[in-house]
């Protein structure tokens, strides 16, 4: 990655807090990635490959192999590593190439290596930053994931609809005692991940959310 | 810039498969491609007919002046080989892409699994490759790799030999070791039409050595192996190949790669190309 790409980083770094500082973005359920998948995933118009070795270790990092440009959330895994599954190219814990097939011999140089972003699991959610922080991943305080869903708005205009400030994790309430965590996606569309209280009927706020996403999508057309 | 894109020749259609009228794309501009009473069309928007060539199977134009006469392969002329007009694929990727994709040998034992590579035969030796100046192509030879099925006319494993040619940008012709006449070469080429600089359509074509496969199966073969390498050419990033070094690493598996970017640039092919590393 270029030095652009960092700037481009530190600029949305700044964007981004100045609209309420998210440092944690909600990408996906843990059960979404069981061990030994990868899974793309679009946060602030940045492509990642989230995945999870065979010990159950998640990951996020550029959805792109330094090789040839390939995505690497096409890619497999094995044991604790990720594969390019254009040349094979392994990637180890850090980001590193550790093995590159077509020359079985070689070590391969410590400066080939994936763009990786810090990338937590708590609460059965997978969180990830797009900027180094110290903040702590949200507590969704005993309530448990329920589901994805993906909005085609943007995620300023979900949080307002919400009536809500946007941070890291909103806590709703309600009947089903929720909490919500909106990944921006592109600049038009954002996905929701929904936590509901730990005694909740799954199905029941499943169709409370898609209702609720009916709503949104509707008021703002 | 524009005439070293424009003065080559490209692929538009299978002459075996041209209607009255097809319209089509050619470097982003709108042509139209068709048979007549008196033969073979090529015009442009404005109706202005555009040269004609037909050859391997093909029909080629150029929207500019070409200095010079589309390439020949003298060994596709030799008799007793089956002539395969694959047909065409669009692919959402530069055409430089495309191309580069066919040059690779790298990728067949994770793109093309048990079919023309597998693990744990992966490594590349090393190869020859030179721009030969005098012809103004790009040539990779000695290229070695073991397949565990390398057409449809082998059985078992064996080590196939190659070699790589580019005559013309969005061109390539692959000469591989013929398993029923040791000795010959088969010819698989990869003849590229940019739509745009990040659409193509792709026309295989191929000159084999083959008594014993039927022209579907050695059609469906290769559109096989093109399908596994569209899921590939469809999700790189970025679609244009970049030219300038730094946005990519190459290793010496990738010579023949390296050796054809350089080439474009110097001949100043950037239709399809990233020259600044984004």
């Amino acid at each position: 990655m270029g030095r652009l790409d960092f700037a481009r980083c530190a600029l949305l770094e700044c964007v981004l807090r100045e609209r309420g500082a998210v440092d944690w973005i909600a990408v996906g359920l843990s059960v979404d990635v069981p061990a030994g998948t990868v899974v793309p995933r679009r946060v602030n118009d940045t492509d990642m490959a989230i995945w999870c070795s065979a010990a159950g270790k998640l990951h996020a990092w550029g959805d792109r192999c330094p090789h040839r440009g390939m995505r690497l959330s096409h890619g497999f895994v094995r044991g604790e590593t990720l594969s390019c599954i254009y040349h094979g190219w392994q990637y180890g814990m850090d980001g590193t190439c550790s093995y590159i097939p077509a020359h079985p011999q070689l070590e391969p140089p410590k400066t080939i290596c994936a763009r990786s972003y810090a990338c937590n699991e708590q609460d059965q959610m997978i969180w990830v930053a797009l900027a180094p922080t110290q903040a702590k991943t949200p507590d969704a305080e005993g309530r448990r994931p329920v589901r994805s869903l993906e909005i085609t708005l943007p995620v300023a205009k979900v949080a307002e609809g919400l009536g809500h400030p946007m941070s890291s994790l909103m806590v709703l309430g309600g009947v089903y005692d929720l909490a919500v965590a909106l990944q921006p996606s592109t600049q038009h569309s954002c996905v929701l991940h929904a936590f509901a209280g730990a005694d909740q009927e799954r199905k029941q706020v499943s169709r409370h959310l898609e209702k609720m996403r009916a709503e949104l999508e509707s008021a703002d057309a | 810039m524009r005439e070293a894109v424009d003065d080559h020749w490209y692929p538009v259609g299978l002459l075996s498969g041209l209607e009255d009228t097809r319209k089509t794309l050619l470097l982003g501009r709108e042509i139209a491609v068709g048979r007549n009473g008196a033969g073979v069309f090529v015009r442009d928007a404005a109706g202005r007919a555009l040269p004609t060539v037909a050859r391997f199977g093909h029909l080629w134009t150029s929207p500019g002046q070409p200095t010079r006469d589309l390439f020949t392969i003298p060994e596709a002329d030799t008799p007793g080989r089956q002539l395969v007009d694959v047909g065409s694929v669009r692919v959402k990727c530069s055409p430089l892409r495309a191309v580069e994709n066919f040059l690779d040998i790298a990728h067949f034992p994770f793109v093309h699994t048990d079919i023309l590579g597998a693990e744990p035969h992966t490594e590349v030796e090393r190869y020859q490759v030179d721009i030969r100046e005098e012809v103004d192509e790009v040539w990779a030879t000695e290229v070695k790799f073991f397949q565990p099925q390398a057409a449809r006319s082998a059985e078992g494993g064996i080590k196939t030999e190659y070699m790589y040619r580019v005559p013309a940008p969005t061109c390539a012709v692959l000469y591989k070791t013929c398993p029923p006449r040791p000795g010959e070469w088969d010819v698989i080429t990869l003849f590229v039409q940019p739509l745009t600089e990040e659409w193509c359509e792709v026309w295989p074509w191929m000159a084999l050595y083959d008594d014993q496969s039927t022209m579907a199966e050695m059609v469906s073969f290769q559109q096989m192996i093109f399908m596994q390498d569209r899921s590939i050419l469809e999700n790189q990033i970025p679609r244009k190949l970049p030219l300038d070094p730094g946005m990519e690493v190459p290793t010496q598996a990738d010579m023949t790669s390296v050796a054809y970017r350089r080439w474009l640039k110097r001949i100043g092919y950037t239709y399809g190309a990233q020259l600044v590393a984004a």
